[in-house]
């Protein structure tokens, strides 16, 4: 998730801030028999969570799309969270510049290798593709958490499988060029390309895999460990470790930890590799092509036990790269450049660029006038410089407007390309905190096409469902049907059935249910609050706003402190269940958060039966 | 007490100002709203990898030690490393790559004003109520109401539509030397050192690369932001430099070099200008201080990534060590300022000192 950089930072210090956030004293709990009704569905999205995971073979994917659709439904009907919009991301490229299209997983996820560019029009000298980046965070894959990094770390490295231009499904082999899977769907067989350089010589063989795993599970520095040990799930062994804080007044504490070199990844022979799970992972060779879990010399990076490392993790992280992608590092100069130089010993076909060179900006001002000046071949562009007037495309199979857009300030007209995300932004709540005739009013007023055409210039597509539509589970048709039935009021502010829901829950104009939307520094979210706010005047919901530094907003949601809050979710691969964990309601509970719940902040769970 | 006297004491108070101030970071820091270890995981993290920030932050130590081990890393220059905003990367790192940035922008956004600042104002002062003063001073005033970042994105405007001639009938990009955008980090390669000697303990640079059409398009490239960064020094410059002016010159001692027969233009530059600096001191090293802060929108605006954008990135996105860091920096820097404003005072003003 991006974070947005402008604003200042008056989250907290301005008077309206956190008091009000966490008065739990006066706010109706599921156990008072008083209180308004909190959540009724919460039970039947449990009970699908775990019809999913209890049928996860391969010919068992009705059941697991039929459950995926129920935990939807029990979502929309407890109006625990509303999706709000699904990005459209949209690409322009001047006409000397050419790179095949892009699929719906995000330029990130696209190598350019096949990109070129016309050295003898009269605007390019160079043999580079110039992009413009945010700024980034890291070079390390399993460091790496923004779309940034990965941008550039995508050149680089390579895994066993990848995501062809990002398509969501062009899933193929990259290092690997056989896959077996056991009867059991337990044990994974990869039988990997021989003669891959790095590009620091030396070959790819099955043992840098089981290093880079372990790296991924084992290191520090790791931020996906939970990747490999829970979504992807490969067996490892834990042991209880005593932690003794260093600070005088803390308690020893007992604490799980992965045993060192545990994790069931194993070379079985220099180009065969082994994998077993703990159980059956449907998407596990989708989860294989994230980032993270690229290929790294053994022992290149000496943070887990028993390597020393040619090259420090600091190093590794911001200066020294090491992968066997199409291209290998040149420089990057923090908030600056970075720079990628074609790899002349690449597997694959070489690339034709001699560079790829990211110019790091992130003021829409700056951006304009860099696109404007001809200086980035390949852009996006900010939404105030936007007129959507000017594109000119046509829908391709894939779904994607393919066209032109023109004249830019600078009188030339570029290619367009127009992707459907796999993105969700939403807002959401949390249930003890909001009664849910006041979840369903926000529904009942939210239109959500009248908000995508006034804060983003029509470039989004209203969302109904948290899963977007390009990988919804029953198909298109299933879709459109999910669509229909909405039953809040779909694309229009419905304002008599938002009263009539409050005044129902006795909630009235005269006596409002008080509440804050905390919003990070997004003017689409603060723009939503207003909007909101303004419509629901008069109907029983006082809505209050508050902003919040993207991080505090997480610190405070993980605490249970946050009442109605917006965030935004992007799909790293293509499986529902990778958005829909996060609604199982045991896992939506906050008091255990971020230790052993990982989900929504939405504490859902007190709507289960067992918790009375 | 002597002059210099005079001086000393104020160096030797700059110490406990120094203290304060970062103590007061430390309260703010460490106890204000921002979880620095939040902010390090990012939304989908354990708990195991929380306590292990919390030890290498340090955070789990007794508040006191903390206390003494802060102060003691800032003063030994131990300046630790960002953990957000440029994970892994030290601070001192970071300095040496985004400071010469922000010095040369803030090095023009001083200089341009003083260099037509103070003479416009002169000449306005010396010839008070004619129609270079009118025009001088209203132009002044207007361009003082002007904001910074809008005044920013307005040049950007006007000057990437001059390319191939625009609006004002010249080209930006080929004017001087050819430059292929208006933003960006300035080329700041253009004085190198190559070679180095050690005497002793000392290393003295031998080699010296020096490129002066480099030094041209560092000059160009930060030229716009440097006249919208130091455009409010300008305008405040001029106003005062104009009243200083009409104040000495009204003055008895004027007169009396009047009536002494002495010629006007030992008048004017030994008596009058000199006596004038003394109340513009203070406007250009306040104005320097300003620079820091304001700095922030014009870099962003222009995408020069120097300190001010640092620490705004630092600040929003709760990186605490860097933030906390680079706020030191700015301390000293204005610390250094206040000593240099009395070290100038100390020497303009005979003044200084009696009292």
């Amino acid at each position: 998730m991006a974070v947005a950089g402008c604003g200042q930072g008056n989250g907290n210090g301005d008077g309206n801030g956190n008091g009000d956030g966490n008065g739990n004293g006066d706010d109706p709990t599921a156990t008072e028999m008083e209180g308004p009704v909190l959540a009724t569905e919460a039970q039947k999205a449990q009970d699908a969570w775990e019809k999913y995971q209890n049928n996860q073979a391969p010919d068992q994917e009705e059941a697991r799309n039929e459950a995926f659709v129920t935990v939807e439904e029990a979502v929309r009907d407890d109006m625990v969270l509303l999706p709000l919009y699904h990005r459209l991301g949209e690409r322009f490229s001047y006409d000397w510049a050419s790179v095949p299209k892009r699929g719906s997983l995000g330029s990130h996820r696209q190598q350019l290798q096949n990109a070129t560019v016309d050295t003898s029009s009269d605007q390019k000298s160079e043999n580079v593709l110039n992009l413009r980046n945010a700024p980034m965070s890291s070079l390390d894959p399993i460091q790496s958490t923004d779309t940034a990094s990965g941008i550039v770390i995508g050149q680089m490295y390579e895994n066993l499988t990848n995501y062809k231009n990002g398509i969501a499904t062009q899933l193929e082999n990259q290092l690997a060029t056989e896959v077996e899977v056991s009867d059991d769907l337990l044990t994974y067989t990869f039988t990997l390309e021989e003669g891959v350089e790095y590009h620091k010589g030396g070959e790819v063989t099955a043992a840098d895999f089981v290093y880079a795993f372990r790296r991924l599970a084992e290191s520090p520095n790791s931020q996906r460990a939970n990747f490999v040990l829970d979504e992807l799930g490969v067996e490892h062994e834990t042991e209880t470790v005593t932690v003794t804080p260093t600070a005088e007044d803390g308690e020893p504490s007992e604490e799980e930890r992965l045993v060192p070199g545990s994790l069931a990844v194993e070379a079985t022979g220099e180009y065969t590799l082994e994998m077993t799970l703990m159980s059956p992972q449907p998407f596990a060779l989708d989860i294989l092509a994230y980032d993270s879990f690229a290929a790294i010399p053994e022992g290149y990076v000496g943070d887990v036990e028993g390597y020393d490392g040619e090259v420090t993790q600091d190093e590794f992280s911001t200066s020294v790269a090491n992968g066997c992608g199409p291209f290998q590092l040149n420089e990057w100069v923090p908030d600056d450049h970075a720079q990628v130089d074609r790899f002349d010993n690449y597997h694959g076909s070489t690339a034709e660029l001699d560079s790829v060179h990211w110019q790091i900006i992130s003021d829409d001002n700056a951006y304009w006038t860099a696109i404007n000046e001809r200086n980035l071949d390949v852009f996006g562009i900010p939404t105030t410089f936007y007129n959507p007037d000017n594109v000119e495309a046509e829908q391709d199979d894939l779904g994607r407007q393919v066209g032109t857009y023109g004249p830019l300030e600078n009188g030339d007209t570029v290619n367009y390309l127009g992707v459907p995300e796999l993105t969700t932004f939403y807002v959401a709540w949390n249930v003890p905190q909001a009664p849910k005739a006041v979840r369903q009013a926000v529904a009942y007023v939210t239109d959500h096409q009248q908000l995508i055409d006034e804060v983003f210039k029509g470039r989004g597509q209203p969302a109904f469902s948290f899963t977007p539509p390009g990988m919804w589970p029953t198909g298109t048709d299933g879709y459109n049907e999910w669509v229909e039935n909405w039953p809040y009021a779909r694309n229009e502010t419905d304002r008599e059935s938002a009263t009539q829901v409050l005044n129902e829950a006795g909630f009235t104009s005269d006596d409002p249910f008080e509440i804050t939307l905390t919003t990070y520094d997004s003017e689409v979210f603060q723009q939503f609050g207003q909007i909101t706010r303004d419509k629901l005047s008069g109907t029983g919901v006082s809505l209050n706003l508050e902003k919040a530094p993207f991080n505090t907003l997480i610190s405070r949601g993980q605490s249970g402190e946050l009442a109605f809050y917006s965030l935004g979710w992007i799909w790293s691969w293509v499986s529902p269940a990778y958005g829909l964990f996060g609604f199982e309601p045991k896992n939506t509970d906050t008091s255990t958060m971020p230790a052993e719940t990982n989900g929504y902040y939405l504490d859902w769970q007190v709507g289960l039966e067992d918790e009375g | 007490m002597s002059r210099w006297r005079y001086f000393f004491k104020r160096l030797l108070l700059s110490i406990p100002v120094l203290f304060l101030v970062m103590t007061l970071i430390f309260v703010i820091l460490r106890m204000g709203p921002l979880d620095p270890v939040a902010a390090i995981l990012g939304p989908d993290a354990g708990a195991a990898s929380g306590n292990r920030i919390r030890e290498q932050l340090g955070l789990n130590q007794p508040l006191w030690k903390q206390y003494v081990d802060y102060m003691w890393s800032l003063l030994t220059f131990d300046l630790g490393q960002s953990w957000v905003v440029q994970e892994n990367r030290k601070v001192t790192t970071l300095l040496r790559i985004f400071g010469p940035r922000t010095l040369w922008l803030g090095f023009w956004a001083i200089l341009l004003p003083l260099f037509v600042g103070i003479p416009l104002g002169f000449y306005g002062g010396l010839n008070p109520n004619s129609w270079g003063d009118y025009l001088a001073s209203s132009g002044g005033i207007i361009w003082l109401a002007m904001p910074n970042f809008w005044l920013s994105i307005m040049l950007l405007m006007v000057l990437r539509r001059s390319d191939g001639g625009g609006l004002f009938g010249f080209d930006w990009y080929t004017f001087g030397p050819n430059t292929e955008s208006i933003i960006g980090s300035p080329p700041l390669d253009f004085f190198v050192l190559t070679d180095w000697a050690s005497l002793g303990v000392l290393s003295v640079p031998t080699g010296v690369n020096f490129d002066p059409t480099g030094l041209f398009v560092a000059i160009k490239v930060i030229l716009p932001p440097a006249i919208v960064l130091g455009s409010a020094s300008m305008a405040t410059e001029l106003r005062i430099g104009r009243t200083a002016i009409l104040e000495t010159i009204n003055s008895n001692y004027v007169e009396t070099a009047k009536a002494k027969g002495l010629p006007s233009r030992v008048i004017v530059w030994k008596h009058v200008f000199r006596n004038a600096m003394i109340p513009l001191l203070p406007v250009i090293t306040t104005e320097a201080f300003l620079l820091i802060g304001g700095s922030v929108i014009v870099e962003v605006i222009f995408n020069i990534n120097g300190i001010g954008a640092l620490f705004f990135q630092a600040a929003t996105q709760g990186d605490l060590p860097l933030a906390g860091a680079l706020l030191f920096i700015f301390t000293l820097i204005i610390i250094g300022l206040n000593i240099l404003q009395d070290l100038l005072y100390t020497i303009l003003d005979p003044r200084v000192g009696y009292d």
